[in-house]
């Protein structure tokens, strides 16, 4: 699939800032077999002061802006042309459940694929006992690392309720676990969480989906603004599996990567450091069109 | 004679099976003890017990302090000096030296492997989640060229003695290593208890070792614009004492992660004078908490962007960020074969041993073992006897199931070390007019200069309060001492002074910006201060001979304290309280441009004021207190009158308290001295004026509203009038930096200029509430832009 990406994320502020430094990561990534970049850009208003485009550790695009000056506006603009891959049908090489330990101690890189990096605490994510209870009801060792993502995955799905309201960016995942409610980057969180206190690997992914559905179709949840999901390491041949707990699918042919990380706070699409004294409104638009 | 002892050991017995400094295994005294021992043994009670007062004296009088946490909030406690340093001779000391010098190439290696081409892990050296799962390991830094070619700049180690005699390597400190500015306060403080015996013995001298480092320090900038600062976490930090005696001692800028900014990849601090490029920063601060964009984005001490300024290579970090990861417990089991393997030989320093339970065989050697073993998180940062309490000694679990334990390792494993129970060696210390054995530990400073790494020759010693390793730490009440490194010939002895011939008179380098703020409002806080006592006490001598708070002068001056929301009960107000500690906290920031004497006189004053604040009675009582204050404040002004430095810093400091003296006598004069005034105003405020005789000697009349308004308000030879505060004002902003800008005066000098020449052409009569109240805002104005020009 081709598809043309727009992204607009402004800010307002109340009062002018002045010494804002910004990290941003809205740009998708090229990975090979999976979507390939054929043409993107990303374009900062007013004009920054500095600006750095680099990659970061997990191969993320960067784009790192300062405003030395005082500013009441700033808007980020992406845009972008895609193409997603088909991807090819699982072999059913998933390792099992009680192997995934000796596949791990197998694995001798601590390159930004390694599963390494998606096992221990990360910064969004400690260790959660509640989080840990409620994994291993799905846990039976002889299932494969695919069967128990599916089924947890199911699970989210079928008992939590989308609503935006409920958390907001900075909501730590036990608190959106305990509510049963929220949004793709809560439901990713607790996934996530869920996965790696069963020892398996497994990390965040944030990205784009289709905005209009296929004919036929339904509209799926968390197309209007950047959504979120989870990625599973499933053992050393069938390596990384992509899932969307927000709409209980496999992540295919409508997701579209911009970063990889243990969690929001590796692949936030702004981390920012401002002054200001007043108060702030953001607005984000996403447009998803197969061309 | 009187006083002489019969016992040479002084009582001292070592703990059976347990190696000590002062006896060999063989029961004889070291030889490198016999001097000391010879010489404690001529002396009397008395004589000790001076010398030791000799020592805590000096430590008291440098304003030596540490931060203690826990328990209801936290305090600076005096420094736990064990006066009886620890003796090392030459040769042995040699080996150590040389096995730490090993040992730091080894971490350099291992840190530049990690951040750089992984071959360790790749290789099996190192097993992957001790990197990939270690809090410690920054990402952003893979792949970063640190600037001056080397991660590692300046590294401590904490060593002890086995019982085999041998020394072992406890931990690595790679972070931000603390103590080395205390092993010079312990050294000066020995030295002087030790006079004449420090004159007699071969003492390696500490002055070079820093000497060295900061000469190297100084050639890392890439140009003489370039500064070279002290990074610290600020005044709340434990060793924050230690940053800003560091950076006065080595002459470096003391600053924190918010004076500094970060353009075009190059670090700045900001400075009243502007932008100034720093070329080294010695960091005090752990790597993750100084840039929150980059790194710990809940840091509130960082300074966003300074990732990218270590990654363009324009500033070097004394260490590099990320090098806290070498501090890991369980990466100690990996250097041996790390060392034969990258250095081609075996570590000349052996580390305690250490077992990663993330293994199989290793967590099955840790489980069959438990009894000889502690048991601590394996990505701890800190060694066992110092982790406050998270470590656990395997024989304590002997009761507990085996298999509940087998359990324990194997689920948790990755995330645990074990480690041989060591007994750490003892050393003799002053108890109850006898030598007592306590174990102790070592920490040794490494300084990588041009000519390689140095070791301190000395170091500062750790000794547990009992008999049981565990209290070594100071939080859990053990104590610090020197460490005399022995020679049997003469020493060379340096200072850090250069010599004679090479005198150059250097001009203070720039003030940064958060400084000037602190000095102003120090200012500010000590002049209300005495604004408020003195209103104070003229009240309350008036109420201890009316004894009724509602006559009309009184009611009125209670009407404008409230208006300053200052309260007339208790007697000391807590709103004087609070001031009083702000103008300590500010002060608390700039710890470095103070003398311990101006910062002592000050901490005296909060003291006694919270003393008063709890008990004074209001009339006579009170008004004794407030005289006492007072002369307190006086002290304090007199000393930075008498001793501070005429520079930029000291101008900020008087400009807050002249413009504080300024608003205060406005306000006061605006509130009273109206037309309708009660009877005995005028003379109340010329006592709070503190010019009652100036006001006899120059009008020869009863007070009247005109001449006490003349004498208060617009008198230019009165320090305590209107007129002279912002003729001084006036002074002091011309002489600041940038006062003309492209030769025009800024607006902070025109609007100095303009409030001096409004006052001077005012007379006595036309001053009215009005225009009382128009000089205040004007007043505050001022405020304001200085603050826009130099403070932000």
């Amino acid at each position: 699939m081709l598809y043309d990406v727009k992204l607009k994320i402004a800010y307002d502020y109340d009062v002018p800032a002045s010494g804002a430094r910004h990290m941003v990561r809205v740009l998708p990534m090229s990975i090979p077999g999976r979507q390939r970049l054929i043409a993107g850009t990303v374009s900062i208003v007013p004009a920054p002061e500095e600006r750095v485009d680099m990659v970061d550790f997990f191969g993320n695009a960067v784009t790192s802006v300062y405003f030395r000056s005082a500013h009441s506006h700033s808007e980020v603009n992406m845009q972008a042309r895609v193409q997603v891959d088909t991807q090819p049908p699982g072999l059913g090489l998933y390792c099992r459940a009680d192997e995934i330990a000796a596949e791990l101690q197998a694995v001798t890189s601590i390159g930004p694929d390694s599963p390494h990096h998606f096992v221990g605490e990360s910064p969004k994510l400690r260790d959660i006992p509640t989080i840990a209870a409620y994994a291993r009801s799905f846990y039976k060792p002889d299932m494969t690392v695919d069967e128990i993502a599916r089924a947890i995955c199911a699970d989210i799905f079928k008992t939590f309720k989308y609503d935006s309201n409920a958390t907001d960016v900075d909501t730590p995942a036990a608190e959106a676990f305990e509510l049963k409610a929220g949004v793709c980057q809560d439901f990713t969180h607790i996934m996530t969480s869920a996965l790696r206190s069963l020892g398996i690997p497994a990390g965040y992914v944030s990205g784009y989906l289709r905005t209009i559905p296929p004919p036929g179709k339904e509209r799926l949840e968390g197309a209007d603004a950047m959504h979120a999901w989870v990625r599973v390491w499933a053992g050393r041949d069938a390596g990384w599996l992509e899932f969307d707990p927000t709409n209980n699918i496999p992540a295919g042919q409508d997701h579209i990567v911009v970063g990889y990380g243990r969690d929001y706070s590796d692949v936030a699409p702004i981390i920012g450091v401002l002054r200001s004294y007043g108060g702030h409104n953001n607005i984000q638009s996403v447009d998803v069109v197969p061309v | 004679m009187a006083g002489s002892r019969v016992d040479t050991l002084l009582g001292y017995r070592p703990l059976p099976g347990i190696a000590d400094e002062m006896i060999d295994p063989q029961g004889k005294v070291r030889p490198v003890w016999q001097h000391l021992l010879g010489y404690l043994g001529r002396q009397d009670e008395q004589s000790i017990a001076d010398r030791f007062a000799t020592a805590d004296r000096y430590l008291s009088d440098a304003g030596v302090f540490y931060r203690a946490y826990g328990g209801p909030g936290t305090s600076e406690r005096d420094w736990p000096l064990s006066h009886i340093p620890v003796m090392i001779a030459e040769d042995e000391w040699a080996k150590i030296s040389e096995g730490l010098v090993q040992r730091a190439e080894l971490l350099e290696h291992i840190v530049g492997d990690i951040y750089g081409e992984c071959r360790l892990v790749r290789d099996g050296l190192l097993p992957p989640p001790l990197v990939a799962s270690n809090p410690e390991f920054l990402r952003p830094i893979v792949g970063l060229q640190p600037s001056g070619g080397h991660h590692l700049h300046f590294c401590s180690f904490e060593i002890g003695r086995g019982p085999d005699g041998n020394w072992w390597v406890l931990a690595d400190r790679t972070q931000a290593p603390s103590g080395a500015g205390f092993a010079l306060e312990n050294r000066v403080a020995t030295a002087r208890a030790f006079s004449d015996l420090y004159a007699e013995m071969h003492v390696h001298r500490l002055a070079s070792f820093f000497g060295n480092f900061r000469d190297t320090l100084l050639n890392k900038r890439r140009s003489r614009e370039e500064r070279v600062a002290v990074l610290s976490p600020g005044s709340a930090n434990e060793t924050y004492f230690e940053h800003a005696y560091l950076a006065r001692y080595l002459g470096f800028m003391l600053l924190e992660g918010e004076d500094l900014v970060v353009v075009n990849g190059k670090v700045m601090v900001s400075t009243v004078s502007g932008l100034k490029p720093v070329g080294v920063l010695w960091r005090r601060v752990d790597a993750s908490f100084t840039d929150p964009l980059e790194l710990d984005q809940n840091s509130y001490i960082g300074t966003p962007g300074l990732v990218q300024a270590a990654r363009s290579g324009s500033v070097m970090m004394v260490n590099g960020l990320g090098s806290g990861i070498l501090e890991t417990r369980a990466l100690l089991a990996f250097l041996p074969r790390i060392c034969r393997d990258v250095l081609g030989e075996d570590l000349k320093l052996p580390s305690i041993a250490t077992w990663w339970c993330g293994q199989d065989a290793e967590r099955a050697h840790v489980s069959a073992h438990l009894d000889r073993m502690v048991i601590g998180p394996a990505y701890s940062r800190l060694p066992f006897f110092d982790d406050k309490g998270q470590s656990v000694l395997g024989a304590s679990l002997r009761d507990r199931a085996k298999e509940s334990i087998a359990g324990w390792l194997k689920t948790e494993g990755a995330k645990l070390a074990g480690q041989e129970a060591v007994t750490l060696s003892t050393t003799p210390v002053w108890n109850d007019g006898k030598l007592a054995p306590r174990p102790m530990s070592l920490r040794v400073f490494a300084a990588r200069t041009l000519d390689g790494w140095k070791i301190m020759p000395g170091g500062f010693a750790r000794i547990s309060s009992g008999e049981d390793a565990a209290a070594i730490a100071m939080q859990a009440g053990g104590n610090a001492a020197d460490v005399w490194i022995v020679s049997e010939k003469p020493v060379e002895k340096t200072t850090l002074l250069p010599p004679d011939s090479s005198f150059t008179r250097n001009m203070p380098g720039s003030l940064p910006s958060r400084a000037a703020d602190n000095l102003y409002w120090l200012g500010r806080y000590i002049e209300r201060a005495e604004g408020t006592i003195r209103i104070l006490r003229a009240w309350h001598a008036r109420y201890a001979e009316a004894a009724d708070a509602r006559t009309p002068l009184l009611g009125d001056v209670t009407d404008y304290l409230a208006s300053l929301d200052i309260e007339i009960e208790p007697a000391i107000p807590n709103s004087l309280i609070t001031n009083i500690e702000s103008a300590l906290y500010s002060a608390s920031r700039i710890r470095d441009r103070f003398s311990p004497d101006g910062w002592l006189a000050l901490a005296d004053l909060a003291k006694t004021a919270r003393e008063f604040n709890r008990k004074v009675k209001p009339g006579d009582d009170a008004t004794r207190a407030s005289t006492i204050l007072l002369r307190k404040l006086a002290g304090f002004a007199g000393l930075v009158h008498e001793n501070m430095y005429r520079f930029t810093g000291w101008r900020f400091l008087t400009i807050g308290r002249m413009l504080e003296r300024g608003l205060h006598m406005t306000r006061l004069l605006g509130h009273m001295a109206g037309e309708d005034a009660p009877d005995g105003t005028y003379d109340m405020l010329l006592e709070i004026g503190d010019s009652v005789m100036t006001h006899r000697r120059r009008y020869n009349v009863a007070t009247a509203r005109v001449t006490v308004t003349d004498l208060l308000a617009l008198d230019p030879l009165n320090p305590r009038s209107i007129f002279y505060q912002l003729n001084e004002i006036k002074t002091e902003v011309e002489h600041l930096p940038n006062a003309y800008v492209d030769g025009q005066m800024s607006p902070l000098y025109r609007e100095a200029l303009r409030l001096h020449s409004t006052i001077a052409l005012m007379t006595a009569d036309t001053m009215s509430p009005e225009v009382y109240k128009e000089l205040e805002r004007e007043m505050e104005q001022l405020s304001d832009v200085l603050a826009q020009t130099y403070l932000n």
